[in-house]
């Protein structure tokens, strides 16, 4: 039997409604596995500096490349059955982000550790709070919450500003990752 | 003509769901039930009409030591889910 304009209009209706949930959703999927590592990834990094601060470079350059390469072993991992990941794009971010830090400091410079300690998590609240346009609210509430609690202990902290980001920074993501897992 | 297959609403939104995801990309089924938001055998009865139909396909297996389903769109599931849609707006437009 033929459908009237009403009925197409209702299924297309349907048909819209299904798909941003869907897109949403799975947008929260792919998205906690990431968070909650580079969660304990902070944590650990941010507590060893704020144990060694003279050895932050050496400390984030294991740090950085260890969540990179878990980055991409979570996105492979996740894309089972799929089209193959494109390692090329995966590195063409990771390239981009670790020129686009370089230059900023470079140009902002000289900047200090803290400077830096609070600069990378802001950046990536701003990121998290775009990524919410596209995948969903969840993603705005972790990205405003992590700049706040950055920015608060940036403005209230000294020298154990990374204690602060190692246990409230890493925290809030773990806490995000498992939050969107939860959904 | 409309697909009798895909019409259903329960099937109209798994189609509409599956679509929605990467080319490939499988759904657990327990999430797919959450995102429909219909009983387990509901659900394995839909996913059964459109397995049947060529339009999904149906992998299970075990994770953690625990079954699996999960589901996926075929090529010819996003051929004629998007022949589906097109009709629909053709009826909006008053072509159909």
């Amino acid at each position: 039997m033929p459908l009237s304009p009403q009925d197409a209009a209702a299924a297309l209706h349907d048909i819209e409604q299904a798909e941003q949930r869907s897109v949403r959703l799975h947008g929260y999927r792919q998205g906690s596995p990431h968070l909650i590592l580079w969660g304990v990834l902070w944590a650990v990094g941010y507590g060893l500096t704020d144990l060694w601060p003279a050895h932050a470079p050496t400390i984030w350059a294991i740090v950085v490349p260890t969540g990179i390469v878990g980055g991409f072993i979570i996105l492979r991992a996740a894309r089972s059955g799929a089209k193959r990941v494109d390692v090329w794009r995966y590195c063409a971010v990771a390239t981009t982000l670790g020129a686009f830090f370089s230059a900023t400091f470079y140009v902002m410079g000289p900047v200090s550790g803290r400077q830096v300690s609070a600069f990378i998590p802001l950046f990536v609240a701003t990121v998290y709070a775009l990524a919410s346009v596209w995948l969903g609210w969840r993603y705005a509430i972790a990205g405003v919450a992590l700049a706040i609690l950055t920015l608060a202990g940036f403005a209230l902290l000294g020298r154990h500003f990374p204690l602060w980001m190692a246990g409230v920074g890493g925290g809030a993501l773990v806490l995000a990752g498992l939050w969107l897992r939860r959904i | 003509m409309p697909s009798d297959v895909i019409h259903q609403q329960t099937r109209l939104r798994i189609m509409a769901t599956l679509n929605a995801l990467p080319d490939g990309e499988l759904l657990e089924f327990t999430r797919l039930k959450d995102i429909i938001k219909a009983t387990d055998g509901n659900l394995g009865a839909h996913l059964a009409t459109l397995e049947n139909a060529g339009l999904i396909s149906v992998t299970k297996d075990f994770a953690s030591k625990k079954p699996r389903t999960r589901v996926a769109m075929t090529r010819a599931g996003r051929k004629a889910f998007a022949e589906h849609v097109s009709y629909l707006r053709d009826i909006l437009e008053g072509k159909g």
